[in-house]
């Protein structure tokens, strides 16, 4: 790792292992996020990202290995007291709770700190503020754009307090005018003092915001270092960039 | 549903219910207050279930086992251990909390949505089988019969109140009462955090579990408490009518009627399931005189009504509103 004198991670994925029928997804991988860190998870198609997302996120249990976050052990912890502990996500195809206003959406979030739903609704109120849907603050989630789903869905999880933010694929499926805007908005997430982890096949957005890539193939890790050792790397030029430089 | 009640949302409940509390200080007719009677016996019911089924939706089909469980734990405890029905009713409802728990915690587990409505349309079939075969107890299909009354008491500036067949106002304005109790529970839980938990856990289940919803927890807080809600029908429907049979109280054709009512009127929205049974149950007595023919016009009814306000009757306002706004 780069850092010379690690600090205590915030997040320490330790030898987890997580198999489908015969498959093996991700095979002992172990990696640590330290606080304040943006960590880009990447790789080709079935290279076991999303499946080391769920294991993070508490989707799945690994059959083998631990996860520490904040220095509690929480393995096998649902996903809610995961995000009561400070762990919050986005879905890459975005789950909006469509009969509920925006507001309403980010309040879900907000109700794990407030005791009162008028001081959820404030809360709830600023982090919709924060990614620029103010305007539709109070029409129905159903009625966004895919862009805005994924703008409600950081809204959302920002509105739980998290230390730590897990992105899927945060400018997946999204018209490539809306992606600089949403860089900009992880980019004043990681403001707050958020560390976060990503997922992200876009080679410019990985570069743009992350500190740190780690390159999965095959559920184990290929290559690990800033994003642009990572787009010199050999064997990730094979597999992956050399293919479509385009995406670079 | 979370912004406050505006003042025309407050005006139409309290005309609502100013309009009901007046219903037998203009006519007395016995006729026209049992078929009210029964309509809010349904109003709670259908209420209840839409709570779970609509707001929470989660499909259950055996609700119909908490009425009858709510009935007859109300109306045996009243006649064999004598206690009186006002706090017997209690028992009932808690009795079919404690049911609704108990095939809540399974359910929860099953994500299925057609699996739910068989596994809690079975639990039901069950429990109606059950009270039919303990005829030592229940009787079974000759029926429950003798069920006590509730005791009559007095009340200042009204003199002596009795419960009798031959007067059912008492019995109105009981049912009333615990009618805008049990709506006022419905609203007060829908528009907290676990109101705003359940519809998100409907719309998203795992989006909510993310965001730190406890699904479990809120599962089965409104399955208890819809579960109480439709104990406490069951057990003022038994000490009403005084007569119980697993088919009338426990039967299938009663949570038919109810959905119908809750589809009618409008499904998550608070007032449909009133519209609802006070729409169905109405229809159900007017059309008595069409003998045979009554269920076809019934059916008729209630397919129209889904075909073309497929949101229920509640709705009608903004679509016809739609309607011309766009000639």
């Amino acid at each position: 790792m780069q850092n010379p004198t690690p600090a205590t991670p915030l997040l320490k994925v330790d030898g987890i292992t997580m198999a489908f029928g015969g498959i093996v997804a991700v095979d002992n991988l172990s990696f640590s996020v330290q606080p304040g860190e943006i960590l880009a998870l990447m790789g080709p198609n079935g290279a076991g990202k999303t499946t080391t997302f769920h294991v993070i996120a508490g989707v799945h249990s690994p059959d083998h290995g631990t996860i520490t976050f904040d220095g509690h052990e929480i393995t096998r912890a649902r996903p809610d007291r995961r995000c009561r502990a400070g762990l919050a996500r986005t879905f890459q195809i975005t789950q909006p709770f469509d009969e509920l206003t925006v507001v309403e959406n980010v309040m879900v979030g907000a109700i794990a700190h407030h005791r009162s739903m008028a001081e959820a609704r404030v809360e709830a109120r600023r982090y919709v503020d924060m990614v620029g849907l103010s305007e539709r603050a109070d029409i129905l989630a159903k009625g966004l754009s895919t862009g805005q789903r994924k703008r409600l869905e950081m809204a959302r999880a920002m509105a739980t307090r998290p230390k730590l933010l897990l992105l899927d694929e945060v400018t997946g499926g999204v018209d490539m005018a809306s992606v600089p805007g949403l860089i900009d908005l992880v980019k004043r997430l990681r403001g707050e003092g958020l560390t976060l982890i990503i997922i992200e096949h876009n080679m410019r957005v990985i570069t743009e915001l992350a500190d740190r890539a780690i390159f999965m193939n095959r559920g184990v890790r290929m290559a690990e270092g800033t994003p642009a050792e990572i787009a010199r790397h050999p064997e990730v030029i094979e597999l992956y960039l050399g293919e479509d430089d385009g995406h670079g | 549903m979370f912004q406050p009640v505006k003042p025309s949302q407050w005006l139409v409940i309290a005309a609502a219910i100013l309009v009901m509390a007046a219903v037998p200080l203009v006519t007395r007719n016995s006729y026209l207050l049992h078929v009210l009677i029964l309509t809010m016996i349904f109003g709670i019911f259908a209420s209840a279930w839409n709570l779970v089924a609509g707001f929470g939706g989660m499909k259950t089909f055996g609700h119909h086992a908490f009425f009858g469980i709510g009935a007859y734990v109300s109306a045996l405890l009243s006649i064999k251990a004598g206690w009186s029905p006002w706090l017997t009713i209690w028992f009932g409802a808690l009795a079919a909390t404690g049911a609704g728990l108990f095939i809540g915690l399974p359910i929860l587990r099953i994500k299925s949505m057609s699996h739910v409505a068989i596994v809690t349309l079975g639990f039901a079939e069950i429990v109606r089988i059950v009270i039919s075969n303990l005829q030592t107890i229940t009787r079974g299909e000759l029926g429950l019969w003798g069920i006590r009354p509730f005791e009559g008491f007095t009340l200042p500036f009204f003199g002596e109140i009795t419960f009798s067949p031959a007067d059912k106002v008492p019995y109105y304005y009981l049912i009333l009462l615990l009618l805008i109790g049990s709506t006022a529970v419905i609203m007060l839980l829908m528009r907290s955090r676990t109101g705003l938990s359940i519809i998100a856990m409907r719309d998203a289940e795992d989006a909510a579990e993310s965001l730190g919803v406890n699904l479990t927890r809120q599962k089965l807080l409104v399955f208890a408490v819809s579960a109480f809600l439709v104990g406490i029908a069951g057990a003022f429907y038994a000490h009403y009518i005084s007569i119980l049979t697993p088919t009338a109280a426990v039967g299938i054709d009663l949570m038919i009627l109810v959905i119908a009512m809750a589809l009618v009127g409008g499904l998550s929205t608070f007032s449909g399931p009133l519209v609802g049974a006070l729409l169905l149950t109405g229809t159900v007595e007017l059309l008595r005189d069409l003998d045979q023919y009554r269920l076809l016009v019934y059916g008729a009814m209630i397919i129209l009504i889904v075909m073309f306000l497929p949101k229920g009757l509640t709705t009608l306002g903004p679509v016809l509103r739609k309607r011309f706004a766009s000639r």
